[in-house]
């Protein structure tokens, strides 16, 4: 064997398992966005009908496709933005604490993000629910004065946040921020470790603020950890699916879809539509991988420079 | 840079891999029990079938079941597995099943759901059962939904129309009479709150998977209509004014307080729970409630303390209930259509379906059966919804508009919460039901 060959042999079973259970799903999916898919086509007794852009157009008229749009993009910026914040923060802080007790607060956080997705849903409901939940409650302990000043407001008895679109978003941005930040957290302190500790000494003794050393120093030294993440909870977030359609209790309020539930909503309840589902899915993707390459363009380019 | 780009290589693996671990969820079947064979005996000794019934069991129910399945083997030879759906699933089931999945040889359905999963080619014909012996006595007018193309693909079973479950102890102790108009009813509900706590809800407003039912009693009561057959097109009637006095009264449950606006989405499973907890006052359904209510509340609601009245329009009298009904039919994808069609024959049967309807709370699909019944003052409030039973647009299309689009939740839902006027809602959603029933 030509010693050339060696990567493509090596790389030869990953692309297998790439090809057969991505890329061909994919093909799958683009081919159907184009076609009717009925029922009857799933159990074979009819042939799947080409109908050009069709789905594609009719999805384009929908108001429902660009509330959807609107709701993923804008979740997604402030999701994305509020993690990373968060668990930057939260990874500085476990940095500076004892290994023991950053063991502790680790195991803590960590086991909110091992909660699975239905069960962070079903949590935050529980904990928003306008009658019997703990938020509307602890909101009508506050002293009426605080409360009028800060939320506008003194009664929030039976406050239904999961009708309107708006405070549905409010609380799942809290329900994904909240089992998130860990993974960024910890993320962000496994790079911490990494950088010498000489750098902060220098730093230490000229002077340095924290929140300079962190700008000139962390940051810098982090920022492919920080690429990474990015784009991570870019893709997560703009597919979030199960946390909604628990806190919607199902596709019924059409308005606060995002484009995973109304793809999701459009394909399999009955009478199940493929077709326009697809096609949902690909716009989302072509969303996520343009998203993506501009990330990792930013990445690699960086890298090439340092 | 070296330390840096290794942490973000591993941060990227464990993501991977962490991914791909949360896709790879499965479906859980439940295992086939098979029948054990036997030589001898019946002509399907040894065969068995799976039959879903739709709701949730309950003692009469589950007994019945018991009952049948027991005849069935007497005189078949065969076993049959019962499995139960409930009604907020049943389309889930139904697609997962006809995409090739797990299913029934024989299976419960809506009326309503007939025309949608014929057109899906999920049903087997059961015209054979309809002509012979005392199946003939069904009425044929019973068999609207049911008949494509001259051939009938659903038995019906019982008949369910919908009345105001209410509890009776309440009105009793705070000195109510059963409302004879909409005034009362709304009254009767704002006592109920004031007594009983604001987090009651005095009349339930249906908001979920069959809200239709009560927006449709209310509607029809003005002489409103959903939509009408013009030719071969649907026309909508959403915008016509006696349809909008109708959803008016639907909205107004929850504008007036009747009912919390923190529950927009219940459907008739969800707020039974909440009756069951004692946080409703008055909502409407099907008498087969009463049996459920009395397991799930544990003995805090009595059948003492649960009674009917017939809805009340607006404009004074009855309103014109929907017209339900429970058929049962054979799954198209059976193993054995002979086997399945000896089930829905033995269920069908005077015998059966007689026990069907009166254990399960509906109405007998045998004439002189309900001609009986009607005596019974208990039964009254549904013999007389009956009589004025009405159907939504029957069309395969009809339930993407009613369940899965849920085209009249989202327009209740959008004047309720101030974004739209009644007219602007129902301009829409009356665009969006007529392209809805017309796409072929």
């Amino acid at each position: 064997m030509p010693s050339w060959s060696i990567p493509y042999v090596l790389l030869v079973p990953g692309i297998l398992v790439i090809a057969g259970l991505l890329l061909y799903p994919m093909i799958q999916m683009v081919t159907m966005s184009f076609q009717s898919i009925s029922l009857r086509v799933i159990r074979g007794v009819a042939e799947p009908k080409w109908v050009g852009l069709e789905n594609y157009t009719k999805l384009f008229d929908n108001d429902i496709f660009w509330s959807s749009l609107r709701n993923t993009i804008v979740f997604a910026a402030v999701t994305v933005a509020l993690t990373l914040i968060l668990g930057t923060a939260v990874g500085v802080l476990l940095n500076r604490l004892s290994r023991r007790m950053s063991t502790f607060v680790i195991i803590g956080i960590m086991s909110a993000w091992a909660v699975p997705p239905v069960a962070q849903g079903t949590i935050w409901r529980w904990l928003f629910d306008a009658e019997a939940g703990i938020i509307n409650w602890a909101l009508n302990l506050l002293p009426d004065g605080l409360s009028t000043l800060v939320l506008g407001r003194a009664d929030w008895t039976a406050q239904p946040w999961l009708n309107d679109a708006w405070s549905v978003y409010i609380v799942l941005v809290l329900t994904v921020v909240w089992a998130s930040f860990p993974f960024v957290a910890v993320s962000v302190l496994a790079g911490l470790r990494g950088i010498p500790a000489e750098l902060y000494e220098a730093a230490r003794v000229d002077g340095s603020t924290p929140w300079h050393t962190f700008r000139k120093i962390t940051f810098p030294l982090l920022k492919p950890v920080f690429a990474v993440l990015t784009i991570l909870s870019i893709i997560w977030d703009f597919k979030v699916l199960s946390q909604l359609y628990v806190l919607l209790n199902g596709p019924t309020n059409r308005e606060a879809f995002n484009l995973s539930l109304f793809s999701f909503a459009e394909a399999f309840k009955a009478p199940p539509k493929m077709g326009s589902g697809a096609a949902i899915a690909v716009v989302l993707t072509i969303i996520l991988l343009v998203v993506t390459a501009f990330y990792t363009r930013q990445m690699v380019k960086q890298e090439d420079l340092t | 840079m070296r330390i840096a780009k290794i942490t973000a290589t591993t941060v990227t693996t464990a993501a991977l891999a962490l991914g791909l671990a949360a896709c790879g969820s499965g479906e859980t079947t439940t295992p086939q029990p098979q029948a054990s064979a036997s030589a001898s005996g019946p002509k399907f000794a040894g065969q068995s079938i799976t039959v879903w019934r739709l709701g949730d069991p309950n003692e009469p129910s589950q007994k019945y079941m018991d009952d049948l399945v027991a005849e069935f083997k007497t005189q078949t030879g065969a076993t049959a597995n019962v499995q139960w759906i409930p009604w907020p699933q049943v389309n889930d089931k139904f697609t997962a099943a006809a995409a090739g999945g797990e299913g029934p040889d024989v299976t419960e359905i809506g009326n309503d759901q007939v025309p949608l999963w014929q057109s899906q080619d999920a049903l087997a014909p059961v015209t054979s059962i309809t002509t012979g012996g005392e199946h003939a006595q069904i009425p044929k007018n019973l068999f609207g939904l049911e008949t494509i193309d001259g051939e009938v693909y659903a038995m019906p079973w019982g008949a369910g129309t919908r009345a105001v479950m209410y509890r009776k102890d309440w009105f009793e102790d705070l000195k109510i009479e059963p409302p004879k108009t909409w005034d009362e009813l709304v009254a009767a509900a704002k006592k109920i709150q004031d007594e009983k706590g604001k987090d009651v809800d005095g009349f339930a407003f249906n908001g979920g998977s069959d809200a239709n039912h009560l927006l449709g009693a209310l509607a029809w009561s003005e002489g409103g209509e959903y939509a009408v057959k013009e030719g071969d097109k649907w026309v909508g009637k959403l915008t016509d004014p006696a349809f909008k006095t109708g959803f008016e009264t639907y909205t107004g449950l929850v504008t007036s307080g009747v009912s919390g606006k923190s529950r927009l989405t219940l459907n008739t499973t969800d707020i039974r729970t909440r009756f069951s907890n004692g946080k409703v006052g008055m909502y409407l359904t099907a008498s087969w409630d009463i049996a459920t209510i009395k397991e799930e509340s544990k003995g805090k609601v009595k059948e003492d303390q649960m009674a009917f009245f017939p809805l009340p329009s607006k404009s004074g009298g009855e309103t014109p209930a929907f017209f339900g009904g429970n058929d049962i039919t054979v799954w198209n994808d059976a193993k054995n259509k002979e086997l399945a069609t000896e089930f829905v024959k033995l269920a069908t049967s005077k015998k059966w379906a007689d026990r069907y309807a009166l254990d399960g709370g509906l109405l007998p699909v045998y004439p002189d059966t309900l001609a009986e019944l009607a005596k019974d003052p208990a039964q009254a409030p549904f013999a007389a919804a009956f009589a004025k039973a009405k159907a939504f647009p029957a069309d395969p299309q009809w339930t993407e508009a009613n369940e899965t689009k849920a085209v009249l939740q989202n327009a209740a839902r959008s004047v309720i919460e101030g974004k739209a006027t009644a007219d602007e809602a129902l301009a829409k959603a009356n665009k969006e039901l007529e392209d809805i029933l017309n796409q072929s």
